[in-house]
């Protein structure tokens, strides 16, 4: 049905023209999904895009055959393009809050297709198809959503909004972009069975990229990693994963996290923090003079405590109050009830963005020494010295330190985050999310670094993440929140492998820990 | 593509204020005439060479009172802004850094003063002060007051709750030293924009005011008090009234071009 | 609904702000009211007669009280200079000041929404250079200088219009509108410049967004991608500066008055300051303030229509 033959993109916007996808051949039969997997920059949207008519820009250049039903797409104009786009082949992607139209209507976007492919077709068809589509992707009370604006959905169900939208006209081919990418745990799990029973049930093959291997091996029976703009290994999910041929897609593989016993070894450390039936809720704002003040309990009586060397893991989805407790323990928000003692200095804590948590307006040494700064009593040399310090400490070059936050990759930031936490010496370290934004390569680099700097410093680790894999790499013992609760807690070998709550359950099969 | 416009933009910008500059700040020292010798000899007279403006109503040098008025309109728009900034900055710093209830009341009144539009603002405090060029200051300053600290009090709004401000709070750094050292930096680029648009909106405050004839007073000579003479004379001596909105405009022109120059770099970079 | 209640008491109480700073800003200038009124035949003790007769011994918010309740009532005061009421001197001025902002404003939209559409639609174009550079450099044309060339150049050149030959509206409206529409021009051209400017800024920015490639792979055409979608988008950050810039037309079309010599608000405003007649300067500040207020609560309700997100803020 598909057939891509040595498909080469080329931009032309630079002085020299830049390759980004070097003979990308692909081969798709009707109702097969397919894998699409590797890091960003690997060129996979690019291809994806290519293949769905949407790659128009004139500064560029692109070779090759996209043979769809027989019909080279590459040499159809764009009127012969359009009419497949929305009918033949749909296209799903990252991120479902701006992939809408934010001032128009659900309904209105889901008929779409509709209107364009289907002129025939009188306002109650359009309008029945579009509700059928609805809940076909599992949305229910559809007459609501239909009429709602974006905003006002979930990101799970503005997801199943973008696929309702994509599927109106049965398409032969679904290309989804890193469709579960912005989404928890949980919904990724539900929009993925989605995927699978619309395949099942339509017929419709799916081009389904990801970086999230874990997810493309529970969905896709072939796949292709991508590095660089090159095929470097593809075959079926089994050979790939299992018996990998190429180094890249070894380390790739390797760097998923695993979860194999680990056994528990107990820690009788001094106690660093203690975390004691602290309660905190936040009166949400009133939108209007007339509505009642609603009252949000964010975090419920919690209570947990950790020791020199030891990691904690934290799991929990967005929304489920572990930010919350975060700030409540680094002091930043005092509890309402209970009380959290700190029996060491200044706690410090790494971001999950290593954009945001870098002052823009200085350079990397200056940021690093500012806690310094702050504290006085330090002159300038022993400053920039302990910064140069903490730079190889973390594994960077000492140059770096007269560069600005903005001329560094996302692993490096996050390294210098690390640093300019560890720079006043803490006995505690609270990471949230902090490899969540960086591929899956870099997040075990700093994995490593983090689990490197707890043996070599005594460092007590509270790590906070929506990741069962990262977190069970990474912790000695975990907690699962939910709804502001905690609802189980234990060394880690015990609730990954002997889980009491359904919760955990169900986190452990959404992760595909557990099947 | 974007680079080469970008450097355009901010060549021409340079270039024209450059010029604008140097002649101003020449004819703060120096004049080829009295600006206020008058001489009935000259009245109106056309361009030539020892009057490459011509001459005005009275017999003045035109290029001598450009000279001396733009430097006038200048300094105005210089304290103008100076002022607006400075306190606004201030203003803006502490209602959006703290919020609450004095954020709230700030944020009415000053919701009300943006209600006027700051000529019509600086008619309000001119009359209640009475004319003159430290009063149009005082007034125009007054009157960019609520712009500056409407953008700076927005920006600390969404610096306050990036995470780098979160990661001093945890070294230990107070309030202030969070305000001025972490978060007034990167609230400058979004700021030095928006001085250049305000001097820009100065200029033109000013020279509207000294054109209704609320804003220098004679014998001070300001651009736009010199447009509103020559409008009498529109048609015997045009020369009158172009010479000195021709060096309105670049003044203008050169600040907005450089302001667009200096946000383009910006963003490329 | 409820915003639209929301937004209705914002506008009462910036009314009630608003009107109270000009009140108090008048309250406590150098130059006693009574003292100016009786003019030479000031003596101390009718001077104190005539301040207790007007009530200038009260604390100001009883003042202001009084004052707002007259106002409210149609009751401006009286004039210090001249022997008639305020209200006299404003209320047949108000129609022209309002139609002269009115049709600059209808100009402000006519111009720039095609220019800014068409310019950022072919973005980078020669046609879109050259356009931006004039816009550039309209917008860096004061109005009132605008005003003096095109009254040189149709005025005096051309004779398209008698420059002071004011038309009233009592005599002839389409003598009146015709008389206005060169003003309106000048007013309208920066404004317009502006407008067109943030619009093709606003449309490029919104092309680069996902959901226009959403609408693209639904095998939307380019122009249906625009129009259905890109417009919608990029003029709300438009219709905020329009709604801006229309409190600035009313302001503007006091310096234009006085270019074609248009016997309007402005032309009133300008003369009591110059004669300190503070009644009426105050009466008319509150009501342009007033129409400049009621323009930003109309925007916001255009903006909740334009934009559905706004209701959650």
């Amino acid at each position: 049905m598909l057939d891509v033959k040595d498909l080469t993109i080329e931009f032309h916007d630079h002085l020299a023209p830049e390759t980004v996808v070097f003979d990308f051949c692909l081969h798709m039969e009707p109702g097969e999904i397919v894998g699409l997997v590797g890091e960003s920059g690997s060129g996979k949207s690019m291809t994806a895009l290519a293949i769905a008519g949407l790659l128009a820009r004139h500064d560029m250049e692109k070779r090759g055959e996209i043979l769809f039903e027989g019909k080279d797409l590459l040499s159809c104009d764009r009127q012969q393009l359009r009419a497949l786009q929305g009918s033949r082949i749909a296209m799903i992607f990252q991120e479902p809050m701006t992939s809408l139209n934010p001032v128009c209507r659900v309904g209105w976007q889901v008929e779409e297709a509709l209107r364009i492919h289907c002129p025939q077709m009188t306002k109650q068809e359009r309008r029945q198809r579009a509700m059928q589509a609805l809940a076909d992707a599992d949305l229910k009370d559809t007459q609501r959503v239909y009429d709602s604006y974006p905003h006002q959905l979930s990101g799970g169900m503005r997801q199943r909004v973008m696929i309702a939208a994509a599927m109106v006209c049965e398409p032969k081919l679904l290309i989804a972009d890193e469709p579960t990418t912005a989404l928890d745990v949980t919904i990724q799990a539900q929009i993925v069975e989605l995927l699978k029973r619309i395949n099942q049930e339509k017929k419709t093959a799916i081009l389904f990229i990801s970086h999230d291997l874990s997810l493309v091996r529970q969905l896709c029976r072939r796949v292709i990693v991508m590095q660089g703009g090159y095929i470097v290994e593809s075959g079926t999910v089994d050979d790939v994963f299992y018996r990998p041929k190429k180094a890249y897609t070894q380390k790739l593989v390797g760097a998923i996290p695993e979860c194999v016993r680990q056994g528990t070894k107990g820690n009788t450390g001094k106690l660093v923090l203690s975390v004691e039936n602290v309660h905190m809720g936040f009166v949400q704002k009133r939108r209007s003079l007339f509505e009642k003040k609603r009252r949000i309990e964010a975090v419920r009586d919690v209570s947990l405590s950790v020791r020199e060397g030891e990691a904690v893991g934290l799991v929990g989805e967005s929304g489920c109050g572990k930010s919350t407790l975060s700030k409540v323990i680094l002091g930043l928000e005092k509890p309402e009830q209970g009380k959290v003692v700190h029996y060491s200095e200044h706690p410090q804590m790494v971001f999950q963005d290593p954009y945001g948590s870098l002052n823009p307006a200085y350079k990397i040494g200056r940021i690093l020494e500012e806690p310094l700064r702050i504290q006085g009593g330090f002159p300038a040399a022993e400053r920039r010295r302990q910064a140069q310090e903490m730079l190889v400490r973390v594994g960077l070059d000492e140059k770096i330190a007269d560069r600005y936050p903005y001329q560094l990759s996302g692993g490096q930031r996050q390294r210098v985050c690390i640093g300019a936490a560890l720079m006043l010496k803490p006995k505690l370290l609270i990471a949230d999310e902090a490899v969540s934004a960086l591929d899956v390569t870099i997040q075990a680099q700093i994995l490593e670094l983090l689990r490197r700097l707890k043996e070599e410093m005594g460092l007590a680790i509270l790590f906070i993440s929506h990741d069962m894999r990262v977190v069970y790499q990474m912790s000695d013992r975990v907690v699962i929140m939910k709804d502001g609760q905690f609802v189980e807690s234990g060394d880690t070998d015990t609730v990954y492998f002997a889980p009491q709550h359904p919760y955990t359950e169900q986190l452990l099969l959404a992760a595909g820990i557990r099947t | 593509m974007m680079g080469k416009k970008s450097s355009t933009n901010f060549k021409v910008g340079a270039i024209l204020t450059g010029i604008v500059l140097v002649c101003m700040a020449v004819g703060f020292f120096w004049t080829p005439y009295d600006p206020e010798a008058m001489n009935s000899a000259r009245k109106l007279a056309g361009v030539s060479l020892a009057h490459p403006m011509g001459c005005d109503n009275f017999g003045r040098d035109i290029l001598s009172r450009v000279l001396k008025g733009g430097g006038t309109t200048l300094l105005v728009a210089l304290g103008t802004v100076a002022i607006g900034a400075c306190c606004g900055i201030v203003a803006g710093a502490f209602t959006g850094y703290y919020g609450g209830i004095v954020d709230e009341v700030f944020m009415r009144i000053n919701d009300a003063l943006f209600a006027f539009p700051s000529i019509l603002l600086g008619l309000v405090f001119v009359s209640l002060l009475g004319s003159g060029k430290y009063n149009v200051v005082v007034a125009l300053g007054i009157a960019f007051i609520p712009s500056f600290a409407r953008i700076v009090r927005s920006e600390f709004i969404r610096c306050k709750n990036m995470d780098y401000v979160k990661s001093a709070k945890l070294a230990g750094a107070g309030d202030l030293r969070i305000m001025f050292v972490h978060i007034l930096p990167n609230v400058m680029t979004t700021l030095s924009s928006s001085v250049m648009i305000g001097f820009n909106n100065a200029v033109l405050a000013e020279a509207g005011m000294s054109y209704l004839g609320i804003g220098v007073q004679p014998p001070d000579a300001s651009l736009g008090r010199m447009l509103s003479e020559a409008q009498t004379y529109l048609f015997s001596a045009p020369g009158y009234a172009m010479f000195p909105g021709a060096v309105l405009i670049l003044t203008v022109l050169g600040f907005s071009l450089l302001a667009e120059g200096i946000k383009e770099r910006r963003q490329g970079s | 609904m409820k915003y639209f209640a929301k937004k209705l008491a914002g506008l009462v109480a910036t009314l009630l702000a608003v009107s109270f700073l000009v009140f108090a800003a008048f309250a406590v200038i150098p130059g006693d009211p009574a003292t100016a009124m009786l003019g030479t035949e000031a003596t101390p003790a009718r001077v104190e007669e005539l301040r207790a007769r007007l009530g200038l011994n009260d604390p100001l918010i009883v003042r202001y009280a009084r004052w707002a309740a007259d106002f409210v009532r149609g009751d401006f005061g009286t004039s210090y200079r001249y022997n008639m009421t305020v209200k006299s001197m404003i209320w047949d001025k108000i129609p022209i000041t309002l139609t002269l902002a009115g049709m600059s404003f209808v100009l402000i939209v006519l111009i720039s929404v095609p220019v800014g559409i068409l310019c950022a639609w072919h973005a980078q174009s020669r046609l879109d250079r050259t356009v931006m550079v004039v816009n550039q450099i309209i917008m860096a044309v004061p109005a009132f200088f605008s005003g003096i060339l095109i009254t040189l150049v149709f005025g005096l050149v051309f004779h398209f219009f008698t420059p002071g030959d004011y038309v009233s509206y009592h005599t002839s409206w389409s003598g009146f509108l015709g008389y206005l529409f060169f003003p309106a021009v000048a007013i309208a051209l920066p404004k317009a410049a502006m407008a067109a400017k943030l619009l093709r800024t606003s449309v490029i920015a919104e092309k680069k967004l996902d959901y226009v490639r959403t609408a693209y792979s639904r095998g939307n055409r380019t122009k249906a991608v625009l129009y259905r979608h890109v417009l919608k988008n990029a003029l709300i950050p438009v219709v905020t500066f329009l709604g801006m810039a229309l409190a600035d037309m009313v302001a503007g079309s006091i310096v234009i008055e006085q270019v074609f010599n248009i016997p309007g608000i402005g032309r009133i405003l300008l003369t009591s300051i110059s004669n300190r007649d503070y009644p009426v300067v105050q009466a008319v500040i509150v009501c342009i303030a007033f129409l400049v207020i009621f323009i930003n609560f109309l925007v916001d309700m255009l903006y909740r229509w334009i934009d559905p997100r706004i209701a959650l803020e």
